[in-house]
């Protein structure tokens, strides 16, 4: 069941992701983002990581993608007026180091053998909760510094002056 | 065995008073009402003086792990602290003295200055990949605001936009080497990682993964091929800004590089010699070549260059590539050199930027043709910058010229011959833009005759600045000996 499921989820989210990028329209885009994110929650969920499947959902799909959403509608361009995009070279530059990926990801994968996976339960609230308030309170609590730096700097570039 | 968390607190006072200065600074531009003051200023002068205070007071012997193995107090650390603390303190000085920042600088350029110096305290100290990340964004985040500060100046915007869009390629580049890392070993903290990888299996994930990491690291320090941002930054960004990021963070880049790859590549005891680990290639052919292109391209470009700033950014192109002469070979001699070059260079490049910024004050331009005749309209100005100049450039009796002996010694004593003919070339074509700087202001009849008036308060921390940037070209036997002392990384 699990390998059909994980070829299910994971084919929703190549191809949400690749319609992201390739839609003209932004809210084409950020609608096909919420897609892929809820498709990598359901992935995060086959891998028992179910906290972090959550809180994909509430934060990214949720949150971040509503946040651009109102972007895009407060913004509001015309059909007729979005940018046009002519660095085709670019593309295919793009495309070809993805290709490059993928097969360094399949020799990679072919060549070595991963240490086994981590406990069932390594992804339950609980063993998150755990984790993040002893081995990594240190990275946990630096983050809060560097959250607040941003959200000062972002009204520091949003105000008219300084 | 890392101490725990409630432990590890009081062998972190530098930290929590950079912290702490950081949220003062916040609640105090809240609550103030006198915004334009240079309260700010004085106010994270005396937080950084209190972490340089508390860094020099750290017993740093025994190394020790922190919070559970996320960062580690060794020599190594406390060196790069007092490092970059101390080029804080200055930048913290030429940004009250420039007239681009006048009545700009306020908090918010102090929460971000001091944000990213707690960046680069973290990480130099990081032993854990998570710890590593999230110091290199906390040291990067901050920069794009700190580039991007003069709103009002297209190339300001230019530079924090190239910089935010550079530097986040590089960090996703990086952070995918970091996953790769993980999956091979199953664990984030470096020391184990080094272990797990000395089976000897896995040679092309591996070089993978650690060519991909040291795209992040190249980024940080500007070497070439990840230098394309740093001349557009470099010019763009508000002259005490670059100035800053040209000493700060590259110091940082070159100790999260030298602790990552001496961790992970040298063997653990650290006596085995450098490189231990079998791979597809020579990796110290591949650093080699990376330095030898790192000081031939920012020397090369510099010869061009007619906007003073342009010019600094690429000789600190350049520097970056002597620099990593000291980390071709991963020796403790080698990375020995690299510090102490690191000291020197704090003096001298910091010290040819605040000139630049006393210059701009009076002339309100950085180009080269207008340093012209500035040897009679402003003596002192000129003779410090030339004696950072050639300091720069590493003539016999300056500084610069010591830190070059002994990054020279190390590729030496290693038979890396043509890379030491590839360095003395690049010496001999630095000389030639530098000494063109020096030749304008002496020799060139001024467009203006005007005295340029250099206050006394900027005169003096130019002093402080020169005199060690001569006063190490005869006498740097206590630094050396510093630098000796800190190349006890910890190892587990």
């Amino acid at each position: 069941m699990e390998p059909i499921l994980f070829i299910l989820f994971g084919a929703i989210a190549v191809a949400g992701s690749i319609m992201v990028v390739t839609r003209k329209h932004p809210m084409a885009s950020a609608l096909y983002l919420i897609l892929t994110l809820f498709a990598v929650a359901a992935l995060f969920v086959l891998r028992q990581a179910h906290f972090l499947a959550a809180i994909q959902v509430i934060v990214y799909a949720g949150a971040v993608v509503v946040l651009f959403i109102f972007v895009i509608m407060l913004i509001n361009v015309p059909e007729n007026k979005l940018p046009v995009e002519r660095l085709t070279a670019l593309r295919f530059l793009g495309v070809a180091a993805a290709g490059l990926l993928i097969l360094e990801g399949a020799v990679l994968a072919r060549k070595t053998t991963m240490p086994g996976g981590t406990a069932a339960d390594s992804g339950s609230v609980q063993a998150v909760g755990r984790a993040l308030f002893t081995d990594y309170l240190l990275a946990f609590e630096i983050t809060s510094v560097l959250l607040l730096a941003a959200v000062i700097g972002a009204i520091a570039l949003a105000k008219k002056k300084i | 065995m890392p101490l725990g968390n409630l432990a590890s607190v009081s062998r972190f006072l530098p930290e929590l008073a950079v912290t702490a200065t950081i949220l003062l600074l916040v609640a105090v531009h809240v609550v103030g009402k006198n915004r334009q003051s240079s309260a700010s200023a004085l106010l994270s002068l005396a937080g950084v003086g209190a972490a340089l205070l508390l860094t020099a007071l750290q017993p740093s012997m025994p190394a020790v792990s922190l919070f559970e193995g996320m960062v580690a107090l060794d020599g190594f650390a406390v060196f790069f602290k007092a490092l970059t603390a101390l080029a804080t303190i200055v930048v913290i000085f030429m940004s009250m003295d420039s007239a681009e920042l006048s009545g700009k600088s306020q908090a918010e350029y102090y929460v971000f200055l001091l944000s990213v110096l707690l960046g680069m305290f973290l990480l130099s100290s990081a032993t854990d990949l998570v710890m590593l990340y999230l110091s290199l964004e906390l040291v990067s985040i901050p920069s794009y605001l700190l580039a991007g500060y003069l709103k009002g100046r297209k190339s300001s915007n230019e530079a924090s936009m190239k910089y935010v869009v550079y530097g986040a390629t590089a960090s996703g580049v990086m952070i995918y080497g970091f996953s790769l890392l993980y999956g091979l070993t199953g664990t984030t903290q470096i020391a184990e990682i080094g272990r797990a990888l000395a089976t000897g299996k896995a040679a092309l994930p591996l070089f993978l993964a650690a060519v991909m990491v040291a795209v992040g690291f190249g980024y940080k320090i500007a070497a070439v091929p990840f230098h394309m941002w740093s001349p557009d930054v470099y010019e763009g960004a508000p002259t005490p800004v670059t100035a800053f990021l040209s000493v700060g963070p590259k110091a940082a880049g070159f100790a999260v590089l030298v602790r990552f790859f001496y961790t992970v590549f040298a063997s653990p005891d650290g006596a085995g010699g450098p490189w231990t680990l079998s791979s597809p290639v020579d990796w110290t052919l591949l650093f080699a070549v990376l330095s030898a292109a790192t000081m031939t391209v920012g020397n090369l470009v510099a010869v061009n260059q007619k906007n003073v700033k342009r010019l600094l950014a690429y000789s600190s192109i350049a520097h970056a590539g002597y620099m990593l002469m000291g980390f071709v070979l991963l020796t403790p001699a080698g990375i020995q050199a690299i510090l102490f070059y690191l000291v020197v260079y704090l003096f001298m490049n910091l010290g040819a930027f605040y000139v630049v910024i006393l210059v701009a004050n009076g002339t309100r331009s950085e180009d080269i043709s207008d340093y012209a005749g500035l040897g009679s309209r402003a003596p002192f100005a000129a003779v410090s910058l030339a004696i950072f100049l050639f300091a720069l450039t590493g003539i016999p009796p300056f500084s610069g010229f010591i830190g070059k002996v002994y990054l020279f010694a190390e590729v030496i004593n290693r038979g890396v011959y043509w890379l030491a003919v590839v360095a003395a070339l690049n010496s001999v074509v630095s000389l030639y833009y530098y000494a063109r700087i020096v030749k304008v202001m002496f020799l060139e009849e001024p467009a203006e005759k005007a005295e340029l008036a250099v206050p006394a308060f900027p005169r003096a921390l130019l002093c402080l600045l020169a005199v060690p940037t001569l006063l190490l070209g005869v006498y740097w036997e206590p630094v050396i000996r510093v630098a000796a002392n800190s190349v006890r990384l910890l190892a587990f």
